[in-house]
């Protein structure tokens, strides 16, 4: 085999893959669009928006407020589901589209507040209060601890019979 | 028979106005009298309220539409047994249902105490009174059920009207589960009054001791349970109902029946603190004021649609009543702690941080970590338009991000406490007992891991089960083993008996056990597949191991509905499964839509498909269908709570034993294996034996 017919085979290959790409490329620019449902990017975008129909408190990738002429979810969420996967077919990016609708609804579409200004607090208080209420057990262990190993040497005299007497209740205490 | 039902009201109004006056001056003048009398009108009041609500029964099942209330909710069409729960499909009826729910509570605790406790019932019955007077004053003067329809004359006189038919009830009520949900989560909501009078009691008297801990214990396990049986009975319906696939959605109606529970639990745990060492006698009062303001917080956002929930239809302006009521609790309970504070002065302290008792109190804490970060996501939308004039959502994906820890933690408590000793627990024992829990769970996660367990939140929860199931089962085998080598029975009659003789113990680690089994079944919604396709006769979706083909598409209809129904065979690796029929159903008198789901539901997973409607593009039949993996493990989860809640309420069985003379070898055993002790009750006389980490 010669160096040009191997040569000439490459190109052919090279051809080819070239030919496949082009042709896949086209495939992926024609084919027709996908709808909200069969894009998992669709999905998840569906389901990051507030379904705004007023009544369901759920998102518009999984409202559950029934009564719409399409049931399941209602026709708001549908029409919200719709525009998440037409924007994604149009190629915009996932903040784009979560801004386009925070423009036509205000903040009140995204499900996640946002975390700045005061509404940071709702991430934040969930998380502190229990931080909080941790330091505050800690803290009261801690001088009762602290008050139960001052307390023999100051205070006063046990006699065997009562620590006897202890002893027996704190075994009964144990046993029930 | 409207007056009637009114009369029977109004009276019973005045008898509770009466019970609750007569109360308070039967106490302050120490008149034995007054306050017996007090009691007896206490009871009487069940009596009158049965009085009305069978009157207005007798409206729903006579068709009798000349009620404003029974016109709104019923018609000729509907079954009978929904005629009987169309009572409390709205405002009135719901009200008068909560009221009379709440005097069978009043009426059984006023009853089986009154020759118990004669210092602590006058203050008991006053406190009931003073709950129920609220309600019957909304049932009286605010919302009536009992409203007639009238219509004016060309001369403008008002004259008496009937509807020849009635609007028919909400489609969305129009299901078994609907009958039961209600009633199971008005006998927890008002349940809970039942704990709250004792506490605010045995505050106001100085009622010494425990003595309301024990008497409540068994009230609190009946309220929790029906509030845990109506919290899962209405995220089944939802399920089963709303066609949307899952089961919780974090609505604010939800959240609101989650709440007390969730301190509920804290309650029933931290009760254990106070019986056996004395300790959080302040926690455990505020614990119970706190589910019961809950309770009533939790009715005030149904009814006031503050909050946009997918309950809106039970909004009235009625919200200010209960806000005001809620406010009134609030003070007198504030009231009565800061009066007598120096009354719940602890006996004992915390010794150790690894004790049974730091369990509890972490198990307290995170408990109410869960029901701070649920009423606060509910309510921070309220807040933030308040403070910023601007409207933000709290939606599921916070509650999720912020709960799943917590309640992980949760779980992960739920193993740790029962392995830990009171008092202190040694480093020895420590290792004794969580060595092989532990493995037990990092095996179960291998295998899950194996299995396609790979997100983190799944594997974790995983993990935790299997140590909280081996904590459990180690807990029976130790107990169940000594009294098997004791008594010389086989293992499983030990278990038995071991569990008949410590039920409240016992039947609490089948709550535990319950628990997993929902945690289990919530884990697997991180698997959950969907599709949705529109289909003609002949075509096929496939979502996991199945295929469905359409075979026809029909519209059966009867006098209450249309319908359009899809007929599906379901093929699996080929072979023909099963049929399936979902459905929607439009309803003739109301106009409303219903999804009828049809679900194939096997412990594995469940086949869950939705007849979603027409396409408004192309007008054909859309089909989604799920495939939600162990979604039945948390129905199966709530079985079991229910059964360990009676458990744990049955008195145990102390049989009359003698133990053995000499040191039995295998008690002593168990003695030194540490454990967390033998579960043997110490029989009457003798000396009671030390076990390390015993405990209930």
């Amino acid at each position: 085999m010669t160096d040009a017919t191997t040569g000439t085979k490459h190109k052919n290959l090279a051809t080819r893959a070239g030919a496949a790409l082009l042709f896949a490329a086209m495939f992926l620019v024609l084919a027709p669009h996908s709808r909200a449902d069969d894009s998992p990017r669709a999905k998840v975008l569906s389901k990051k928006v507030m379904c705004m129909c007023g009544g369901c408190n759920d998102t518009a990738g999984t409202c559950n407020h029934t009564g719409g002429a399409f049931s399941g979810p209602c026709d708001t969420a549908k029409a919200m589901q719709k525009e998440v996967a037409q924007r994604v077919d149009r190629g915009d990016s996932d903040d784009l589209i979560l801004q386009s609708f925070v423009q036509e609804y205000g903040p009140t579409v995204l499900p996640d507040p946002p975390k700045k200004g005061f509404t940071w607090l709702v991430w934040i208080a969930p998380v502190a209060a229990p931080l909080l209420a941790l330091f505050l057990i800690w803290e009261l262990v801690r001088r009762w601890r602290r008050r139960v190993a001052l307390g023999p040497a100051g205070g006063p005299t046990i006699s065997p019979e009562l620590l006897d007497r202890a002893r027996r209740e704190a075994d009964r205490e144990s046993d029930e | 028979m409207d007056i009637f039902g009114s009369f029977a009201l109004l009276l019973a109004f005045l008898v509770t106005v009466y019970a609750f006056i007569a109360g308070i001056v039967g106490i302050l003048t120490r008149r034995t009298l007054l306050t017996k009398s007090a009691r007896n009108a206490g009871m009487a009041v069940f009596g009158l309220i049965t009085l009305a609500v069978a009157s207005l029964e007798y409206f729903f099942f006579t068709d009798d539409f000349s009620l404003a209330y029974v016109a709104a909710h019923s018609n000729h069409a509907l079954p009978l047994y929904y005629k009987f729960s169309a009572l409390w499909a709205g405002q009135e009826g719901s009200l008068l249902w909560w009221s009379w729910l709440l005097s069978i509570y009043v009426f059984l605790a006023l009853f089986l105490n009154r020759k118990r406790h004669p210092e602590l019932m006058p203050y008991v019955g006053v406190t009931l009174a003073g709950v129920q007077t609220f309600f019957l004053l909304l049932n009286n003067f605010v919302a009536s059920p009992f409203h007639v329809l009238a219509s004016a004359d060309s001369a403008g006189v008002m004259h008496l009207a009937r509807m020849s038919e009635g609007t028919g009830l909400n489609p969305l009520l129009q299901y078994p589960e609907m009958v039961i949900h209600p009633p199971m989560l008005y006998l927890g909501y008002t349940g809970f009054t039942i704990p709250f009078a004792f506490a605010m009691a045995a505050l106001l008297a100085r009622y010494p001791g425990e003595k309301w801990i024990h008497i409540t214990r068994r009230w609190t396990m009946v309220a929790w349970c029906f509030q845990g049986i109506g919290v899962l009975l209405g995220a089944h319906w939802a399920y089963a109902v709303l066609g949307w696939g899952g089961y919780w959605a974090w609505d604010p109606v939800e959240n609101a029946a989650l709440l007390p529970w969730i301190t509920g639990t804290a309650f029933l745990h931290s009760v254990m603190m106070q019986e056996k060492r004395g300790m959080m006698k302040v926690w455990n009062v505020w614990l119970v004021f706190v589910t019961f303001m809950l309770c009533i917080l939790g009715t005030s956002l149904t009814r006031t649609g503050i909050v946009s929930s997918v309950h809106a239809f039970a909004e009235s302006s009625i919200g200010g009543w209960f806000f005001g009521f809620l406010g009134i609790i609030l003070v007198v309970c504030l009231a009565a702690w800061y009066k007598n504070r120096d009354y719940l002065r602890s006996d004992n302290q915390l010794d150790s941080l690894v004790s049974r008792e730091s369990s509890f109190l972490f198990n307290n804490l995170i408990l109410l970590a869960a029901c701070f970060a649920v009423l606060w996501g509910t309510l921070f939308p309220v807040i933030s338009e308040w403070v910023t004039g601007s409207k933000i959502s709290v939606g599921p994906p916070f509650f999720n991000k912020v709960n799943v820890p917590i309640a992980l933690f949760l779980l992960f408590l739920t193993g740790v406490g029962p392995l830990l000793a009171w008092r202190k627990t040694s480093v020895d024992a420590l290792q004794r007992n969580f060595a092989w829990p532990l493995v037990g769970g990092l095996i179960a996660g291998a295998v899950g891991f194996a299995f396609g367990f790979r997100s983190f939140y799944p594997l974790v929860c995983l993990i935790l089960s299997g140590f909280v199931m081996l904590t459990i089962g180690s807990e029976f085998y130790r107990g169940a083993r000594v009294m098997r080598s004791r008594d010389g029975t086989n293992l499983l009659t030990a278990v038995g008996e071991l569990t008949m003789r410590n039920t409240r113990r016992y039947g609490g680690y089948v709550v535990h056990f319950a628990m997993v089994l929902i945690f289990v079944g919530i884990a697997g919604s991180a698997f959950n597949q969907d599709i949705q396709k529109e289909l003609k006769v002949g075509q096929s979706l496939t979502i996991g191991p199945y295929t469905i083909l359409c075979q026809n598409f029909d519209q059966p209809s009867n006098e209450n509905y249309e319908s359009d129904r899809a007929t599906l065979e379901v093929f699996r690796n080929g072979k023909s499964q099963m049929m399936l029929y979902p459905e929607r159903r439009l309803f003739r008198t109301s106009g409303v839509t219903e999804t009828i789901v049809a679900n194939e539901s096997t412990p594995v997973h469940d086949l869950y498909v939705v007849y979603a409607g027409r396409s408004p593009d192309t007008n054909l039949p859309v089909i989604h269908a799920y495939l939600n993996p162990l979604v039945k493990w948390i129905w199966f989860g709530g079985i079991v709570m229910v059964l360990g809640t009676c458990l744990a309420m049955v008195p145990d069985r102390r049989a009359a034993m003698v133990l053995r003379p000499v040191a039995d070898r295998s008690w002593g055993d168990a003695i030194a294996q540490g454990g967390s002790g033998s579960p043997l009750p110490s029989p009457a006389g003798s000396a009671p034996v030390r076990r390390p980490g015993s405990h209930d």
